[in-house]
C-alpha cells in the first residue's frame, strides 16, 4: 500500500504538520506515519468504533462458545418448569413456553444468525468483487452484459426473491445462505466495477501491461489492492443486512427450522406468545438490534478512518506528552 | 431528451423480459409440481398426470412461458390452481392496500424527514440534531418487524390502546375511523424505517449545500436567514433528495412485506408469503413482475425529475445514471 503515489503523499503533507511530526526516536507514542497506520489510529480512537468492536466481540465469543455459558440444552423441552420467570432453577431469562430455556436458545440461535451474516457478507463480496472486477477492467460488451444482470438482479424486489426461493425450494441453513448471496452482491459489483474504471487508466496499470504481466495478476495485485478500503467498509456493512435479512426470513418461517433455532425464529414463536411471555419477544430483538448497531459502528468508523479528509483525533492528554517532549528535545 | 427516453424505455423493456425469464425459469425448477399440492392426498399418479396435462403443465417450460407471457399481454394474469380464480381478483385489491398503508408512512415520513433535516442542518451536533442521529441508527438497526411487535405488545395489548391487527374491526368494513386507528401502528413502524434514511438524506444534502458560494453571497449581500435557507439552499438540496424519493418508489410495493405480516394487513406482501407456501405460480409471478414494474418506473422516474428540477443536467448527454 505504501508504494502507491496516494499514500507517499499523505505521509509527506503529514510530515509536515508539526501535530504528526515523526517521533519514531522516542519511541511509543509516534504519530501513524503510513496510510494504514493513520486508519488504524483514528479508527482505535474513535468511541463508537471501540463499542461496536466490544459489544460484538461480546456477542460473537458467547455464542461460539456457547456450552460455557449455559448447560441448558436449547431445545430441550422441559413442560414442568415451562414459562418460569427469569431466575428460577438457574434460568438466567426464564423458560418459554414449552420450558426450553430461553437464554441457551438466544446464544445457540444467535449461532446461526452470526454465522448467516458473516458467511453471507463474505460470499457476496467475493461475488460482487469478482463481477464487478472483471467488468470493470474489461469493459466493453462483458461490462455491458455484467451490468445488464446487475439491472435485472436490482429490479427483482429482493425480498421477494429470497421469499420465492425459500419456499419453493424448502428452507433451510444453506440454501439461505446461498440465496441472500446471490440477492446481496451487486452494489459490491457496482462500487468494485467504478474504481476499476478509475483504476485502469493509471500509469502503473499501463506500465505493468507494457511489461506484459497478465490481466489476472493486474487485477488481483494491483487493481484489487488498490480497491481494498471501500471493500472492506461495504463488506462489514453487509454483515448487518444480512442478519437483519435473515432474521426478517426466519421470521416468516422460511429460514432455519425447528428444532435449530434462529434469534428471527424465536421472535416468530414470541408474537404466538405474546400474552404469557410478553418478554421473549424482546430479548431476540434486542440481540438483533445490539449486533447490527455495532456492526454499523465499526462500518461507518472504518469508513471514517480511511477516508483522509478526516483529521486524526488526538487525545488532549497525548498531545500535552508530544508538546513535553517537542520542548524538552529542545528543537 | 426523447431519444434518451426511448432507449431507456427499450432498456426498461429488455430488464422487465429477463426478470420474468428468470423468475418463471426459477418457479418452474422447483421440486414438486403445484397440483401435488392441491390435490387431495391420496390421489393417485395418473389423477395428477391427468390433471397437469390439462392445465398445460407438462408442456415444455418454453411453450409454457410463452403460453404465460401472450395472456399476460392480452392482460390476463392467470388463474390460482386453486379454486381456479383470476390472478386480478386477488391481486389488485391488496396492491390498494399496500398503497394505503404505505402511501400514508411515507408522505407523513417525508412531511417530518425534510423540514427535520434542514432544522438539524442549520444547528448541527444540537440536541435535535443527536436525537436525530439516533433515530437514524436505530432506524437502520433495527428489524422493523420486531419493532412491530413491541408495539403490539405494549401499546395494543398491554395498554389497550390500538387494535392488535388487520385493517378494520368486525363489521366496521369501510369504515374511514376505524381504518386510521388501525393504521397508526403499522405506520409508525414504517415511518421509522423511512425516517432513518430521510433524515439522513436530507440532513445530509443541505450541509452539502450550505457551503457552496451561491449561499455565502446570498448572506453577505445581507439577506435574511429564512431567505437563504429556503430560497437559496433548500431549492438545490432538493435535488438528491428527489433521486432518492424515485429510487425509494418500488419499496412503497414491497418493503411493507415484513410490517403487513405482522399487522395481519391484508396487502401485497402478505399474499406473497402466503401465496409462496401455497404455490400458486401464477400470483407469485403477477406480483414479482408488478415489482419488477415499479423498480423500472422508479428508476426511470428519479432520472427524469433530476432533469426536470436540475436544469443543469441533460439527459442522454452525460448518458444516465443507471444507463
Amino acid at each position: 500500500m505504501s508504494q502507491t503515489p496516494v499514500s507517499t503523499d499523505v505521509v509527506e503533507t503529514a510530515q509536515l504538520d508539526p501535530t504528526k511530526m515523526d517521533f519514531s526516536a522516542e519511541g511509543s507514542a509516534a504519530p501513524p506515519t503510513s496510510l494504514t497506520k493513520i486508519a488504524v489510529r483514528k479508527f482505535v480512537s474513535n468511541p463508537f468504533a471501540i463499542f461496536g468492536a466490544i459489544i460484538l466481540a461480546i456477542f460473537v465469543v458467547m455464542c461460539a462458545f456457547a456450552p460455557l455459558f449455559t448447560h441448558f440444552k436449547p431445545a430441550a423441552i422441559d413442560m414442568m418448569n415451562a414459562s418460569v420467570p427469569p431466575g428460577t432453577d438457574g434460568h438466567l431469562l426464564g423458560t418459554d413456553e414449552i420450558g426450553r430455556d430461553v437464554f441457551a436458545r438466544l446464544l445457540y440461535g444467535g449461532r446461526v444468525s452470526l454465522i448467516v451474516g458473516f458467511c453471507v457478507a463474505f460470499c457476496a463480496v467475493v461475488l460482487g468483487t469478482l463481477i464487478g472486477a472483471v467488468a470493470g477492467y474489461f469493459g466493453g460488451w462483458v461490462d455491458m452484459v455484467l451490468m445488464r444482470l446487475v439491472d435485472v438482479m436490482n429490479s427483482i424486489p429482493a425480498l421477494f426473491l429470497n421469499i420465492l426461493v425459500l419456499s419453493l425450494f424448502g428452507s433451510g441453513f444453506w440454501l439461505m445462505i446461498t440465496i441472500l448471496s446471490l440477492t446481496s452482491w451487486m452494489g459490491v459489483a457496482r462500487l468494485v466495477r467504478g474504481t476499476f474504471l478509475q483504476l485502469r487508466e493509471m500509469q502503473y496499470v499501463q506500465a505493468a501491461r507494457a511489461i506484459g504481466v497478465s490481466n489476472w495478476s493486474i487485477i488481483t495485485k494491483h487493481l484489487i489492492r488498490n480497491a481494498t478500503a471501500p471493500i472492506i467498509v461495504n463488506a462489514t456493512l453487509q454483515i448487518g443486512n444480512a442478519i437483519l435479512t435473515e432474521s426478517a426470513l426466519s421470521y416468516l418461517g422460511l429460514g432455519v427450522q425447528p428444532p435449530q433455532t434462529s434469534w428471527g425464529l424465536m421472535l416468530n414463536n414470541a408474537q404466538e406468545f405474546m400474552l404469557t411471555n410478553p418478554m421473549e419477544a424482546v430479548y431476540p430483538g434486542l440481540c438483533i438490534l445490539l449486533v447490527v448497531l455495532s456492526i454499523n459502528f465499526i462500518g461507518d468508523s472504518l469508513r471514517d478512518a480511511i477516508d483522509p479528509r478526516t483529521k486524526v483525533k488526538i487525545s488532549r492528554r497525548r498531545l500535552k506528552k508530544w508538546r513535553n517532549r517537542f520542548s524538552k528535545s529542545g528543537i | 431528451m426523447t431519444e434518451y427516453l426511448i432507449r431507456r424505455a427499450v432498456q426498461s423493456v429488455l430488464v422487465l423480459f429477463l426478470v420474468s425469464v428468470i423468475s418463471f425459469a426459477l418457479m418452474h425448477a422447483a421440486p414438486g409440481g403445484p397440483l401435488m399440492v392441491m390435490l387431495p392426498k391420496g390421489g393417485s399418479q395418473q389423477a395428477i398426470l391427468a390433471q397437469e396435462k390439462n392445465a398445460g403443465l407438462l408442456d415444455p417450460m418454453p411453450i409454457q412461458y410463452l403460453h404465460w407471457l401472450g395472456q399476460l399481454l392480452h392482460g390476463n394474469l392467470g388463474y390460482t390452481y386453486k379454486n381456479h380464480v383470476p390472478v386480478g381478483q386477488i391481486l389488485w385489491p391488496t396492491v390498494g392496500n399496500t398503497l394505503i398503508l404505505m402511501g400514508v408512512a411515507w408522505v407523513l415520513s417525508l412531511l417530518i424527514a425534510i423540514p427535520w433535516g434542514i432544522y438539524n442542518s442549520t444547528r448541527t451536533y444540537g440536541i435535535s440534531d443527536n436525537i436525530s442521529t439516533v433515530l437514524a441508527y436505530l432506524g437502520f438497526a433495527m428489524p422493523a418487524f420486531w419493532f412491530g411487535i413491541l408495539l403490539q405488545e405494549f401499546l395494543s395489548l398491554d395498554l389497550n390502546w390500538f387494535p392488535l391487527s388487520d385493517m378494520y374491526s368486525m363489521n366496521k368494513q369501510g369504515n374511514i375511523g376505524d381504518l386510521i386507528w388501525h393504521l397508526i401502528l403499522p405506520v409508525c413502524v414504517l415511518v421509522l424505517v423511512f425516517l432513518a434514511s430521510y433524515l439522513k438524506y436530507s440532513r445530509a444534502s443541505m450541509l452539502e449545500v450550505l457551503h457552496m458560494d451561491y449561499v455565502r453571497t446570498a448572506r453577505a449581500k445581507g439577506a435574511p436567514e429564512k431567505h437563504v435557507i429556503y430560497r437559496h439552499a433548500l431549492r438545490n438540496a432538493l435535488i438528491p433528495i428527489i433521486t432518492v424519493l424515485g429510487l425509494d418508489l418500488p419499496n412503497l410495493v414491497s418493503g411493507a412485506a415484513l410490517t403487513e405480516n405482522v399487522f395481519n394487513w391484508p396487502g401485497m406482501g402478505r399474499l406473497f408469503v402466503e401465496m409462496a407456501f401455497a404455490r400458486e405460480y401464477a400470483v407469485l409471478m403477477a406480483i414479482t413482475m408488478l415489482g419488477a414494474v415499479f423498480v423500472v418506473i422508479g428508476n426511470l422516474l428519479a432520472d427524469i425529475l433530476y432533469a426536470i428540477v436540475d436544469p443543469r443536467v441533460q439527459l442522454g448527454k452525460k448518458g444516465g445514471t443507471a444507463a
